[in-house]
């Protein structure tokens, strides 16, 4: 974990809401495990803590972050121009695990594709992508992966499966039977609650993403602590012990 | 450059400069930037006799001028941590601030034998804004009565120093200080966070605030308390530079202690330890 300075390059909307922010950064870039992320400084004098995000795409001398507007911090990060300087704080947490799975299933859920994009370009052996989102319009967030066939569902059906990424899933998982495969997944709460009914029979191995509000994202505050199946330690940092947990650990 | 180390309860520290208790985790997850060693002493997180859990998400709000916590006092309970980072801290050679809470008068006792003898123990730091479960969730920090057998209690029960951290939402905080120097405090901590509420769309969330703002009011806590009694004090509340540590220290404070600064930018205090030895005096 370091301070990492740098200049905003661009930050586009790609489709409503969801922008694509790129770093040129001046020092050299300390390495990255895909799921791991930075906390950023949003330069005004309405937000007082940083953010996090997750790695997006790590260059040689770029860090590129994907984001949805929710509130008023990623408002005004939106707003924030080219050029303008950018203080990051990271890489920070404990991203995703390979295990040399015979196969690997990355589920996202609409802009839960920001946590594993940096995984997937980086996967060796085989995997399947399952990406679900409201509408055709979420498309744009994923047109980097059309090479790697995902497996698409839209919630209103304007393209692909209809419906929700769980339930897509759930009809594809018995092509998997027979095979050493783990899920990777990315999305927000109610899709690990859906996934882990559907897993819960064979209790697949899945690793989680897990977001949630931080005040440091160092471990300090334990503002971002949430409750596990663990008792010896029931209470586990998002941001120092996650923010990639395994499923079976969190109690959902 | 000059020497900062001052003497507090009879011991020599490094420098005037200590982290807020729960603002620097339990001492080992800053060290990626810089070594605790850096720091005139260590106060820990809130502790307990038994592990606490703490309140469930959202634990933090984004205030703009600062912010509000709502982490309710997790921790992994007094003999576990002890028992963890005891050796972490001698080998720092860093002197160690324990801050305790409890429910109960009991708890507080409790916590304060449960440190026992402890050699890297500088002193015990009561957090007296905690709910009396007894007396249906009134804090102990709000009246001088509980405050004064909370600080009798604690001293019966150590022979290490004992500072009263005391909250600012009482109507005079002066006659707090003045309970628990006459319950025999050795110290007091001013101030902590200050009770406020965050309006979400289907609950209330109270927390505790902290930030930038909260200075000038701790200075003034400061600045009264330390004309009414004679014992040292600790001053906390907003700093997030040397300036700020420099008002403290002429506000009467003896040593500071640093807090929410860190979340955002996180070598502040190595940077106003850097900056404090440049100068040749706290004026």
């Amino acid at each position: 974990m370091k301070h990492i300075l740098g200049k905003i390059l661009e930050n586009i909307e790609l489709t409503e809401k969801h922008f694509l922010l790129t770093v040129k950064v001046k020092a050299k870039i300390p390495d990255v495990v895909p799921g791991q992320f930075v906390m950023v400084m949003i330069d005004d004098k309405k937000v007082f803590l940083r953010r996090p995000f997750t790695l997006y795409k790590v260059g040689e001398d770029t860090i590129s972050i994907m984001y949805k507007v929710r509130g008023f911090g990623t408002n005004l990060l939106s707003r924030m121009k080219k050029g303008r300087e950018i203080s990051l704080l990271g890489p920070l947490g404990r991203g995703f695990a390979l295990r040399n799975r015979d196969l690997y299933v990355i589920v996202a859920g609409g802009i839960g594709i920001a946590g594993v994009n940096l995984l997937i370009e980086r996967m060796k052996g085989r995997f399947q992508i399952f990406y679900g989102t409201s509408s055709s319009k979420g498309l744009a967030l994923i047109r980097n992966l059309i090479s790697h066939d995902p497996i698409i569902a839209t919630m209103d059906g304007s393209f692909g499966y209809k419906g929700d990424i769980i339930s897509c899933l759930s009809q594809h998982i018995h092509y998997f039977s027979g095979v050493d495969f783990e899920i990777l997944a990315c999305g927000p709460k109610d899709m690990y609650v859906s996934l882990k009914n559907v897993l819960v029979t064979y209790r697949v191995p899945c690793q989680v993403l897990w977001e949630e509000k931080m005040g440091c994202g160092m471990g300090l505050c334990f503002g971002c602590a949430v409750k596990t199946e663990n008792a010896e330690h029931p209470m586990k940092r998002v941001c120092l012990e996650g923010p990639v947990f395994d499923l079976w650990d969190l109690s959902l | 450059m000059g020497s900062i180390a001052i003497e507090i309860f009879g011991k020599k520290l490094r420098n005037p400069v200590m982290n807020a208790s729960g603002t620097l985790g339990y001492g080992r997850e800053i060290e990626r930037l810089w070594s605790i060693k850096v720091l005139g002493a260590f106060v820990t997180k809130g502790l307990s006799i038994l592990p606490c859990q703490g309140n469930p998400q959202p634990r933090i709000f984004d205030l703009g001028c600062g912010m509000l916590n709502s982490i309710g006092l997790q921790n992994i309970g007094i003999k576990r941590y002890l028992e963890e980072y005891t050796e972490f801290f001698l080998e720092r050679k860093t002197p160690v601030v324990v801050n305790i809470f409890g429910f109960t008068e009991e708890e507080y006792i409790e916590c304060a034998l449960a440190i026992g003898d402890n050699p890297v123990v500088l002193a015990i730091e009561v957090n007296l804004s905690c709910p009396n479960v007894k007396t249906g969730g009134i804090l102990f920090g709000k009246k001088p009565e509980t405050v004064f057998r909370i600080i009798r209690g604690v001293k019966s029960a150590t022979n290490f120093p004992v500072i009263a951290k005391l909250s600012q939402e009482v109507t005079d905080i002066v006659e707090l200080a003045k309970a628990a120097f006459e319950a025999g405090a050795d110290g007091l901590t001013l101030i902590n966070t200050i009770p406020g509420v965050v309006l979400e769309e289907n609950r209330v969330i109270r927390g505790g605030l902290s930030g930038p703002f909260l200075k000038s009011i701790a200075l003034k806590a400061v600045y009264d308390c330390s004309k009414a009694v004679p014992i040292p004090i600790i001053g906390v509340g907003g700093i997030m530079n040397t300036e700020d540590v420099i008002s403290f220290l002429r506000a009467g404070a003896k040593a500071v202690q640093i807090g929410t600064a860190t979340f955002v930018y996180p070598n502040t205090i190595p940077k106003i330890v850097k900056e404090l030895k440049k100068r040749r005096s706290f004026d």
